[in-house]
């Protein structure tokens, strides 16, 4: 695999989102992560594009993505006071479709914030 | 009352930080944006700046501090309450400050610093906002630097711990009215921190369905709020299979924010900047999954009869 370079690349870690990281990428990992403070390189490098899990599960099981979705949908359509919580380590993108699922199934949505 | 951290760097010539340990958990937080840069004000960087910590405990970041200042375990609204009244000239029960485990004088020397500044900042981390007092402690130190604006330029501004918590805030912000802890449930957003917000609802066991996204609670959580988890169908997306997949009817995989994920996120000041993924992920995005849910649910009779007609895909 030819090495890829992406400069300023955008740390999502912590709070700090630090936006000069220089990456090196083989295709499959990250080798080197120029300006990165230890925290974010062992983040950078504990990701890899390997597929190591599998892609879907139900109850404890292997399965499809399509399976998992129309299971998730149904069990979020059924209940009375489902909750979406989390959001801090994605993108503002899905935390908007995120809070568009919530609003359609009568969810209560939360973030780490009221911790 | 608060600013970008970019201010902070051109600006800020004396700074607080409060139950935070940037040292550790914001490496770069002192050398990129706060104390050693050296801005358009601060021309001679680290030399022209002031930095003081309170801390219940003298961490790693305490080397880098002019002045550290311990405080006792939970007495940081009691702390932030003395300064608020010394710094309006109020008299203070000496005795009641020391309940704090630091005297009354260098209460005043901090007041006396914080005046002498021209452009002051408290970064107050989770060590003040989930201890004792928690969001009490955060409204305290937000009105101590709001009533230090009679005297000079200050500002507060949250330390935030994970990626893009902020832009979490912001999204529901932007989306619902409100930052966290929104109940849609009767079709219309409402806000209550204590009834609505996670723990509280899974503790008391409300919720008879979650989808967890981005967030590891199963490892996080109060056992109670865990047992919940295990009790309702729990639908988790993550890139890994973590504490919380283990315990959910439905884990889907999905690629990593910023490494195989593109979007956007926001930093702790509220900027937004755009992610750069350098790996290619095997597995969809959480923003392709959610909304691949989402379609999925709009196939279905909707809960609220009248939906029906006015939704469109």
């Amino acid at each position: 695999m030819p090495l890829t370079i992406v400069k300023n690349a955008t740390c999502t870690f912590c709070g700090c989102v630090c936006d000069d990281i220089e990456l090196h990428a083989d295709g499959i990992r990250i080798t080197e992560t120029k300006r990165a403070c230890s925290l974010g390189e062992s983040w950078f490098k504990n990701h890899t594009a390997e597929h190591l899990y599998p892609d879907a599960l139900i109850d404890g099981h292997p399965a499809t993505v399509d399976d998992a979705v129309e299971a998730a949908a149904d069990y979020l359509l059924n209940a009375d006071m489902p909750l979406v919580y989390g959001m801090s380590n994605i993108t503002c993108e899905a935390q908007r479709e995120a809070v568009s699922l919530a609003e359609l199934v009568g969810a209560v949505v939360d973030s780490h914030t009221s911790l | 009352m608060t600013c970008t951290l970019g201010e902070v760097k051109n600006r800020a010539d004396f700074m607080i930080y409060w139950g935070g340990n940037p040292a550790e958990c914001h490496p770069r937080h002192f050398t990129k944006y706060s104390l050693t840069q050296k801005g358009k004000f601060t021309p001679k960087g680290r030399k022209d700046r002031t930095m003081v910590l309170v801390d219940i405990r003298e961490t790693p970041s305490a080397k880098a501090a002019d002045v550290f200042l311990q405080v006792r375990p939970g007495k940081d609204f009691e702390l932030v309450t003395a300064l608020r009244a010394i710094v309006k000239g109020q008299r203070v029960n000496e005795a009641a400050v020391a309940e704090t485990g630091l005297p009354l004088e260098k209460l005043h020397e901090l007041v006396a610093m914080m005046k002498a500044a021209r452009f002051g900042i408290i970064f107050f981390g989770m060590g003040l906002s989930m201890t004792r007092g928690k969001h009490m402690n955060s409204a305290a130190v937000l009105m101590l630097a709001a009533e230090m604006n009679a005297f000079t330029k200050f500002v507060a501004m949250p330390m935030r711990g994970h990626g893009n918590v902020t832009g979490a805030d912001v999204v529901m912000r932007y989306t619902t009215g409100y930052p966290f802890g929104v109940n849609l449930c009767r079709g219309y957003p409402r806000f209550n921190p204590g009834e609505f917000s996670t723990v509280d609802l899974l503790v008391r066991g409300d919720n008879d369905a979650c989808l967890v996204l981005g967030a590891d609670p199963g490892a996080t959580m109060p056992q109670p709020a865990i047992n919940h988890l295990a009790r309702i169908p729990t639908i988790t997306l993550d890139p890994k299979v973590t504490h919380t997949s283990r315990l959910s009817r439905v884990h889907i995989t999905t690629a990593v924010t910023g490494v195989s994920a593109p979007g956007t996120a926001y930093r702790m000041d509220e900027i937004p900047l755009p992610l750069r993924p350098a790996l290619k992920s095997p597995y969809p995005t959480d923003e392709e999954v959610v909304r691949r849910i989402r379609e999925a649910v709009m196939r279905r009779p909707a809960w609220l009869p009248e939906r029906n007609a006015e939704m469109v895909v």
